[in-house]
């Protein structure tokens, strides 16, 4: 399953405004940075979750928040070692190897990372990128050029994800054994699979780009799309959510 | 070497793109997959090497269950081409990048300088080239000379001359040839192109979403217009135009038998 691809719907989600979809989701993100507790970075992620499974993805968010997971525990380990405020925890030798505040430190931002970043990965799989491009430029009327970079900088990811997946089977058929348990040997192993993807990449947006110019992308302006994006009072409730959201994070999650 | 027992494969239940398929190749083959764009040809090949695994069923690679050996040791026994090369090419070096398969699956030293420099001057390549700014013909040399480097008892090809002219495409495949006569190479390829399955696969394996609809000697299946024609594959050009001749065409597969068939019905007088 790949985890950034659109899934098609008709939930109340589906049917926000893109602009709104996006919005919503900085937002989220933003009652997850301004969090200062454990449980209710927790309290965010699960209930991302259940939001998620009113679109009918909640096996992707979970799939997600696992994959975050992992980013989550390279932002712990560092955070635990590095932070050295409040008591000791762990002493080796009289050194003093972490303590309570490193350990607090680490888990939140961990906890945070997964919080904030689920629900931009999660727009993806409700937004379709057209929509996303198109409304941006008719409603924010933003230059067609600067929605174009946006979208398609979203749009590349599941791509380069799927070619990464395909370079990697092409280095696994040569004999590359990527199932090593051991990180530093596993790190070493996917470095050079960043060339054929660099350059795949390269050429793809270079071929895009000019693929654009010959169908007159320069001409295009914020009046070319004949869809409209109108707002509604779904979007308007979302946002007044989301504020919401905010303001109790920030009051009783602090 | 390859058998495929009641296997079945899809990404979900719903769309099943393999179902229930049983064959084997032998040792020393050279079969062509054909079929149209989505009946299973390249996820076949996949499922030979372990890159992905039947959902039902089991494929063995010389006697290896492939749910059961990792894609990396398979690799010893099995070389795979890419279409694009650009997937498989990793290296600023084309010796290195001909050295990469065999460092991965870990032999000494010594030989992979041996194999580095034969292979290099068989291929007719400079060690010291940036792969990547080669033109396309030659970075899929590249990529077949750092496979073959190897030595595989079996070599896929997944569409192997897609996007190359013709010089090239016959140089990869008379190299493809030559190993499979002279040193038992099985080849499996995958391939749309009906004209280099006609002058080099000896069996064909005509697959429709998922199934085999044929399999034979390339010179019998290319005559079997109903199978090619379910399969939504049109033949290669002469074995097309003999059997439009009838009966007495029906042993010419080449230009070469056309020609000499063509001059034997003028001689008798007969009207083309």
């Amino acid at each position: 399953m790949n985890l950034l691809n659109y899934v098609p719907g008709d939930s109340f989600l589906h049917k926000l405004n893109p602009v709104t979809k996006l919005l919503a989701a900085f937002l989220y993100g933003i009652a997850a940075i301004i969090c200062g507790n454990v449980f209710a970075e927790v309290g965010l992620i699960i209930l991302m979750i259940l939001i998620s499974a009113t679109c009918g993805i909640a096996k992707r968010a979970i799939l997600l928040t696992r994959n975050l997971f992992f980013l989550g525990l390279i932002m712990f380990v560092i955070q635990l070692f590095f932070v050295r405020d409040g008591e000791p925890l762990a002493v080796i030798g009289g050194f003093v190897l972490f303590t309570t505040g490193g350990l607090k430190s680490a888990l939140l931002l961990s906890l945070r990372v997964i919080a904030a970043m689920l629900p931009l990965m999660l727009l993806f799989a409700i937004t379709q990128m057209n929509d996303l491009c198109n409304a941006l430029v008719k409603r924010l009327h933003l230059p067609y050029r600067y929605a174009f970079i946006v979208t398609t900088a979203f749009r590349f990811v599941p791509i380069f994800a799927t070619e990464f997946h395909d370079i990697q089977d092409a280095q696994k058929a040569r004999g590359v054994d990527f199932d090593t348990k051991n990180i530093f040997r596993k790190i070493g192993l996917v470095a050079p699979l960043c060339v054929p993807l660099l350059v795949s990449s390269l050429k793809k947006v270079d071929v895009s780009a000019m693929s654009a110019e010959m169908r007159g992308f320069e001409l295009r302006g914020y009046k070319s799309g004949y869809k409209e994006y109108p707002f509604g009072v779904r979007d308007l409730v979302t946002v007044a959510v989301l504020v919401a959201l905010i303001a109790i994070t920030a009051l009783w999650g602090a | 070497m390859i058998r495929f027992e009641n296997v079945s494969f899809g990404y979900s239940e719903k769309r099943p793109i393999l179902n229930d398929l049983s064959f084997h190749i032998e040792k020393g083959d050279f079969v062509a997959l054909i079929g149209a764009n989505g009946a299973g040809k390249s996820t076949i090949s996949r499922l030979v090497n372990g890159l992905l695994h039947p959902t039902k069923g089991h494929v063995y690679l010389n006697g290896k269950d492939t749910l059961k050996t990792p894609s990396s040791t398979l690799a010893r026994d099995c070389g795979f081409l890419f279409q694009n090369p650009d997937r498989q090419i990793c290296e600023n070096t084309v010796k290195d990048e001909i050295a990469f398969s065999m460092k991965a699956q870990g032999w000494p030293s010594d030989l992979i300088a041996d194999r580095t420099r034969a292979v290099l001057e068989t291929f007719d390549l400079d060690p010291e080239w940036f792969p990547f700014s080669r033109s396309r013909g030659e970075r899929q040399r590249i990529a077949l000379a750092s496979v073959l480097a190897c030595e595989p008892g079996l070599l896929i090809l997944d569409e192997p001359t897609t996007g190359l002219d013709y010089l090239e495409c016959i140089r990869i495949m008379d190299h493809v040839t030559g190993l499979n006569q002279e040193k038992g190479v099985t080849v499996l390829m995958v391939s749309h192109d009906m004209e280099l399955v006609q002058s080099y696969a000896k069996n064909v394996l005509v697959l429709n979403h998922g199934q085999i609809l044929g399999q034979g000697p390339t010179n019998e299946m290319m005559k079997n217009v109903e199978v090619l024609k379910k399969a939504r594959v049109l033949p290669a050009q002469i074995p097309e135009l003999a059997l439009r001749f009838g009966d007495e065409f029906k042993d010419v597969f080449t230009v070469e038998d056309m020609l000499a068939a063509l001059r034997g019905r003028a001689g008798k007088g007969g009207a083309l």
